[in-house]
């Protein structure tokens, strides 16, 4: 160290300082770049008193936000339950349109890196969708806002506060004239308390409840049937035989996990007792209509026709129901007789996109077929709306605030600048607000167009409650401090009600102690720690059936084009956009990826001369979009499918900019006219040949129940031949996996708990045009028979871990080889990325790392899997039968000294369906070794001789034998 | 210098006023010239420029890695792999001319087997980058070697790729040493003739001490025999092994017995091609008509037809084996291959390589220079056509149809095989700029020969 001469007179804090060590200078300088300056250049008095303010000031600022000051206590004693690379687990739920799908995060040393299914919540079943398998990316999402701001300018909490407390008086001066509050569907206990403590201290506010994937018409057709808003809820185990029109129950029904789980469970012969017959008739393609029996297309007016019909041909007083009865097909007959033949086992169910009346009419249908109780229950409504006296629809509000009856706007976590429909003029009316509040994750459309934006806490960071589609509850705990500051819904209405309102967690508090009673404390932990609120689930309820249930007449209009607006299956209503998983998720029958194209009939494409790409203008009254088009195999002719959810403007910097708004056109029952436009757009699809072929045996082996019936192992692989040299690995355990492909729905679920569990890049669309995608684990989409109403099957394909696999022979440096128990392992760290072994691969399961895709992801790197190596440019990657979840079962087995247990992958995990077994192949008890004594068991491309440790149970599906699987009824 | 204006298929290996010592003195007087010619600075120019491409196409690659390629999942080798078949190709072609008939003891290969050398030289230089080029981690090549280490890795025997790998190495160090076995006399040659203290030190450096004596030219014929004696199975090796990269895969379109002796017919052709481009222009500019003679456009030529013949009937036993397997994965494949989106790349192999040499069946046109050139353009591009539809056009359609894809090169691909055609020309010209172009020491001993034998005359 050099001699210790501080500067005469000059402050100093250590000795290196005082010594001006070189050394440490340049530490300093590196730790705080400006330090460096302030210890170069002298300080004199001014200087210092500027800083001092300066400092004063952020002191100031930083106690505004006291929040969460209390709870941070530095760790010097590890907390207790959490160990050092040992996973800890806590259920919470995730809220989707308002309902509840219990979830349980993982966290790693106390940060979440993985979602998964919680087995004890109704709506979930252990189960999850993508949409909450990928929350993981949006609470670590970089786009979500920091602070406060007013009119675009940063401001701070204390200025919010300041002026909700002018607003207060003002607002109590008239009641609450000229307030409104705008949600999402609410569901919760508590923040229905608060916004109807807010309604009542407010009288003349009023309260708007805005969903742009609406289920408004079920709700109608409730009250049209029942004559009060009821819930139905399905019981798909129970039903021999099923109806769907146009449905939802597989893919946004709020109880479609649970349904998914009853359904699969009807679908495979080998062992369920018997199968059920679904009929799907849609008019556009859906994933119940993908693996019915019978597929039946018909357009949307044919669908209302179709319903008269059955009520003809099932009601005992069907005299009462609309128009004469149409004429019947041959296959409408079949299916009524199989309706008619499966009393109290047979239901109809209608989606919720279509009108009311239809729900009615099915309601009448169920009850007449003797269902309730066996094949549905009726309960009351999870979602009911706002008191009828301070309700309004959105349409009303747009209408108020265009007029100027708005003085005050709060919207809560709704983004209807971009959602609502463009004829109700929302979008321009929310400038004319005086005073507009919007909390929003992230500076949405609708949050930077408003007066005020409030950050709001991702669900993670926050207490609150919701119900699931059957009513039960679950309390929402934080899984994190707020990463990004910020407020919740439950904070924000608290400052319209006092000064110094209760916090969330106090507010949830007080709503479950009504309900826990004495016992709060114990109710409380238990029902934290199993993720449901005990007691909760809706009662079914003896509400009769009104007689004049759906005897509305159905007004037909048949119109030349119709345009359905749906959910995306990745996007939801947008609300996703931002996150790259779900861009990148192939969607479930297109496989297109960062893009929405316009769905359309092959039918229509001809006539119009349209391809994949081409651009085409879709006009409704008088807006129109300029869209690339989608042929879509088995879609009706006379309608077009347009998907909400992309061409955000403001979603952040992963989801702005893809893919088309068709917001604009919706709400509006104009004449709709579609018209090629010169241009193409590159559409991203991961299946990069849209082909019908008849699928080959060897890839996927599919059969009637009647085949199936007459010869069980119809679809069995030829007995293998002796082999003349063949390894055993030796290892105690031999993994291998089965996949039921009667229970595969599509639904991408694996997908994305690979995508998370696996740490897989996300590659962006010019990648994925140039085919680079990086899922491990993808799902095969099949179509056989004609374009207009084909079949189609799911085929989920990872790395098949070849007991003789082509991939471990050609990689010159021995980077993939076998383990002991039959594994076929990919040595990142020895990959010189020859990718012979790919090429080598008949089943395409091995992924490259053409780029350094893992360095461009746009997340912390704390949000990565710990268990799984993160792969570098330049190397080869693929399934690995989720090793890290081996290992672990390994250690655990070796700790106890048992041999290993059961080990569940991630996709497995995650599966709705269960359609997805692994396991140790040399325990005979173990579900895989028993799922592979099914009849039905099948190895893809079994003459390659590769002899593959993952296998399939064909599919069989169970037709009418009278008439065909699929058809297009054109009829009208 | 004499000979006729036009190559006729009935001029002699050598024309009769060549002497030894007139041979000697001009072949070394080019070597030893002390101003390139203009022609060979309008070559060389653009040449190097190539050259440099290749210098920013690798630079580029290291820097960005081979995403910056056209490859794709399905088709994860592209124009790396079927470039580098097709260097290595050319280069065997040059081999086999300089070592197989030399074996043969053929009069026409003399003088043209420095050319030959060359080309095997630098085609192998441009072949032996791609490998490296084409890993993902080019910067781990050296795994590949079998070297000690702390965890006892080796590398993986089975793999046909790590075969190849010493197949090339192989080949590469021993074309290096056969080329200049061969030049080390000639050398001593130019050495001697040297009017410049440079020179005479450079070539002499390389000369490594010939001076001519009895010993020394005995060791040299032994060692130069008993290297062509190596060469030859080597070349043959090489272009089997090659093959066999693609043959030992169970990938579709290349799981085929057939494709060793199918390489090699392919290595014939493009070599013999490659050959005739150099030998046509290089006879003219450097006024070696008496010693290049049409006589040698016409054997060279009947050789180009002879590789197309057995090259086609390989295309034939392709076909053949595709549809008599039965396998429904391959049936497919060959069906897009002979009418799908790559349609011009099969139907071009087979016109350029099959079709077009039947023109050779002419005794005419073997001696008409621009219909020679014209068929070996043709086949030189036909090649490449074959390599892109084996490589390309088998991945694209895996047995699964879920996973078929497509593959174009990009901006970087072409740079990246024009930089190498930079780099093998920069080669060839530097070689006729400063290395003697013609085996002297063995044109010498023809010559001694043709005094004797009269069959050296040529045909009649």
């Amino acid at each position: 160290m050099p001699p210790l001469s501080p500067a005469a007179g000059s402050l100093w804090r250590s000795l290196e300082e005082a010594a001006r060590d070189p050394a440490f200078l340049a530490r300093a300088a590196q730790e705080f770049p400006g330090l460096t300056a302030s210890l170069e250049s002298g300080m004199d008095r001014r200087q210092l008193i500027r800083l001092m303010g300066a400092a004063l000031m952020m002191a100031a600022v930083a106690g505004c936000d006291s929040r969460f000051g209390a709870d941070l206590v530095p760790a010097v004693r590890m907390p207790p339950n959490i160990i050092p690379a040992l996973p800890n687990f806590y259920a919470t739920a995730h809220v989707l349109g308002g309902y509840a799908f219990g979830v349980v995060v993982k966290h790693v040393m106390g940060r979440p890196v993985q979602v998964q299914g919680n087995p004890h919540h109704p709506a979930s079943l252990g189960a999850l969708d993508v949409f909450a398998q990928a929350q993981l990316l949006d609470f670590y999402d970089p786009d979500r806002a920091a602070g406060v701001s007013v009119g675009g300018e940063p401001t701070d909490r204390q200025a919010l506060e300041t002026a909700l407390r002018d607003q207060r008086a003002q607002l109590a001066a008239k009641h609450g004239a000229g307030l409104r509050v705008l949600t999402g569907t609410v569901t919760s206990h508590t923040l229905r308390a608060r916004i109807e403590a807010l309604l009542a201290q407010y009288p003349n506010a009023r309260w708007t409840q805005w969903e742009p994937l609406s289920r408004a018409a079920p709700r109608r057709g409730a009250v049209l049937a029942y004559g009060r808003p009821v819930d139905v809820v399905a019981h798909l185990d129970a039903v021999d035989v099923l109806v769907s029109i146009d449905a939802d129950l597989l893919s946004t029904n709020p109880g479609r996990l649970h349904y998914a789980r009853d359904f699969a469970g009807r679908r495979n012969p080998a062992r369920a007792g018997s199968m059920s017959r679904v009929y799907a008739i849609e008019s556009t393609p859906t994933l119940l209509g993908s693996v019915a029996d019978h597929r039946i297309v018909a357009g949307p007016a044919r669908l209302q026709q179709i319903m008269t019909a059955l009520a003809h041909g099932l009601l005992p007083d069907p005299g009462a129901v609309s128009d004469p009865p149409p004429e019947r097909a041959a296959w409408l007959l079949a299916m009524i007789e199989d309706l008619r033949n499966a009393r109290g086992r047979a239901l109809v169910h209608v989606g919720a996109d279509q009108p009311a009346e239809l729900h009615a009419l099915a309601h009448r249908i169920n009850e007449a077929l003797g269902g309730r109780g066996k094949t549905f229950d009726v309960i009351d409504e999870v979602a009911p709306p706002a008191a009828q006296e301070q309700a309004q629809t959105l349409e009303d509000l747009s209408a108020d605030m265009r007029d100027g009856k708005v003085a005050h706007l709060l919207i809560l976590d709704s983004n209807p600048t971009l959602t609502a429909p463009a004829v109700w003029g929302f979008a321009d009316a929310l400038p004319r607000v005086p005073f507009s509040v919007a909390l929003a994750r992230s500076a949405d459309e609708t949050a930077s167009a408003a007066t005020w934006f409030v950050p709001q806490t991702h669900a993670w960071e926050t207490w609150s409650d919701a119900r699931a589609y059957d009513g039960s509850a679950t309390i929402l705990q934080p899984q994190a401090l707020p990463l990004y500051g910020g407020m919740s819904a439950h904070d924000l209405l608290g400052l319209y009600l006092t000064q110094e309102p209760t916090t969330a967690e106090e507010a949830v508090q007080a709503t479950w102690r009504l309900h826990f009673g004495a016992d709060f404390a114990a109710g409380w932990r238990s029902a934290l720690a199993t993720g449901v609120v005990p007691g909760t689930a809706s009662p079914s309820l003896d509400v009769p059936l009104l007689p004049t249930a759906g005897i509305e007449p159905l007004s037909v209009t048949v119109q030349k084009l119709t345009v359905l607006f749906r959910a995306d299956p990745s996007l939801w209503d947008g609300r996703y956009a931002n996150n790259p998983w779900l861009q990148e998720l192939p969607r479930p029958l297109t496989k297109l990826v960062w893009d929405n194209p316009l769905l359309i009939a092959p039918k229509l494409a001809q006539a119009l001369l349209l391809a994949n790409g081409d651009l085409a203008r879709l006009t409704v009254g008088d807006h129109s979009v300029v869209a690339p088009v989608w042929v879509m195999p088995g879609h009706a002719p006379d309608c077009v499918t347009a998907l909400l959810g992309s061409g955000r403007r403001a979603a952040g910097s992963i989801g702005n900019g893809h893919g088309v708004d068709f917001y604009p056109l919706t709400g509006s029952a104009d004449t709709v006219t579609l018209h090629k436009v010169p241009g193409r757009a590159a559409l991203a699809s991961t299946e990069h040949h849209n082909l019908l072929l008849e699928t080959p045996a060897e890839i996927l082996r599919h059969g009637t129940l009647a085949q199936f019936t007459a010869d069980p192992h119809f679809a069995a692989n030829a007995p293998t031949e002796p082999h003349l040299y063949r390894k055993e690995p030796p290892g105690p355990a031999a993994w291998g996996m089965s996949i039921d492909l009667n229970a595969c729905i599509g639904c991408n679920a694996c997908t994305i708990a690979c995508q998370a569990e696996n740490n897989i890049a996300v590659v962006g669309k010019d990648q994925v045009l140039a085919q680079r995608e990086m899922h491990w684990l993808r799902i095969d989409r099949y179509y056989s028979g004609e374009a207009e109403a084909p079949e189609s099957f799911f085929q989920p394909v990872m790395c098949m871990h070849c007991e003789e696999a082509p991939c471990e022979l050609v990689c010159p440096v021995g980077a993939t080889v076998h383990d002991a128990e039959g594994l076929n392992v990919m040595v990142y760290n020895r990959c010189v990325g020859t990718r012979f072994c790919s090429n080598n691969c008949p089943y395409k399961v091995r992924r490259f790392n053409f780029k350094g895709y893992a360095r461009q992801q746009p997340r912390p790197p704390q949000s990565w899997n710990p268990d799984v190596t993160v792969r570098a440019r330049g190397v080869m990657e693929k399934c690995t039968y989720c090793l890290q979840r081996i290992a672990e079962a390994r250690i655990e087995a070796d700790r106890d000294n048992r041999p290993v247990g059961a080990v569940q992958t991630a996709c497995q995990n995650a599966c709705p369906t269960q359609a997805i077994t692994f396991g140790n192949l040399n325990d005979p008890a173990s579900p895989v070794a028993q799922r592979k004594q099914s009849p039905l068991n099948f190895a893809m491309l079994e003459s390659q001789g590769t002899r593959p440790r993952t296998t399939y149970e064909a599919v069989v599906r169970n037709p009418h034998p009278a008439i065909p699987a699929t058809l297009l009824d054109e009829s009208s | 210098m004499s000979g006729p204006a036009a190559p006729r298929s009935d001029e002699p290996v050598i024309y009769p006023e060549v002497s030894m010592a007139s041979l000697t003195d001009r072949v070394c007087a080019l070597a030893l010239r002390e101003r390139a010619p203009l022609w060979w600075w309008i070559a060389f120019v653009p040449s190097l420029a190539l050259a440099l491409l290749l210098v920013v196409a690798t630079g580029y690659l290291f820097y960005a890695g081979v995403g910056i390629w056209g490859i794709d999942w399905p088709v994860m080798w592209g124009f790396a792999i079927l470039s580098y078949v097709w260097w290595i190709a050319i280069a065997s072609g040059g081999t086999i001319i300089s070592a197989l008939f030399f074996l043969m003891d053929v009069d026409w290969r003399t003088s043209i087997n420095r050319i030959a050398e060359s080309m095997m030289l630098f085609g192998a230089a441009a072949a032996g980058i791609y490998p490296i080029l084409h890993l993902g981690r080019p910067w781990l090549a050296y795994w590949l070697f079998f070297y000690p280490n702390t965890m006892t890795l080796w590398a993986q025997f089975r793999s046909p790729l790590l075969w190849d790998f010493w197949a090339l190495m192989t080949y590469v160090f021993s074309s290096v040493l056969f080329w200049y076995m061969g030049l080390i006399p000639d050398l001593a040659s130019a050495r001697d003739r040297a009017t410049t203290r440079t020179r005479q030190r450079l070539y002499g450096i390389f000369a490594c001490g010939f001076r001519g004596s009895r010993d020394q030219w005995r060791h040299h014929r032994a060692t130069y025999g008993v290297m062509a004696a190596i060469m030859a199975p080597v070349v043959v090796s090489i272009h089997s092994i090659v093959g066999l990269d693609f043959a030992g895969g169970a990938t579709t379109g290349w799981h085929s017995t057939e494709f060793p002796p199918f390489f090699v017919f392919g290595a014939l052709l493009s070599g013999f091609a490659i050959v005739l481009l150099l030998v046509i222009p290089l006879r003219r500019l450097l006024a070696l008509t008496d010693i290049m003679t049409g006589r040698h456009l016409d054997v060279l030529c009947k050789l180009l037809l002879m590789s197309s013949l057995l090259l086609t009937y390989a295309y034939l036993m392709d076909a053949f084996t595709t549809f008599y397997g039965g396998d429904r994965a391959e049936r497919e494949m060959f069906m897009v291959r002979v009418a799908g989106a790559y349609v011009p790349v099969y139907w071009g192999a087979i016109v350029l390589n099959c079709v077009l040499p039947q023109l050779l069946w002419i005794r005419k046109l073997r001696t008409c220079v621009p219909v020679i050139v014209l068929v070996c353009l043709g086949v030189v591009v036909g090649m490449w056509l074959e390599r892109y539809e084996i490589v390309v056009t088998s991945l694209h359609r895996p047995p699964l149809p879920s996973s078929w894809g497509n593959y174009h090169g990009t901006f970087w691909d072409w740079a990246t095989l024009l930089g190498t055609v930079g780099l093998f020309l920069s080669g060839i010209l530097l070689s006729v700029r400063f290395v003697p172009v013609v085996s002297m020491h063995e044109m010498r001993a023809l010559i001694a020969r043709r005094n004797t034998d009269k069959n050296l005359e040529g045909p009649r």
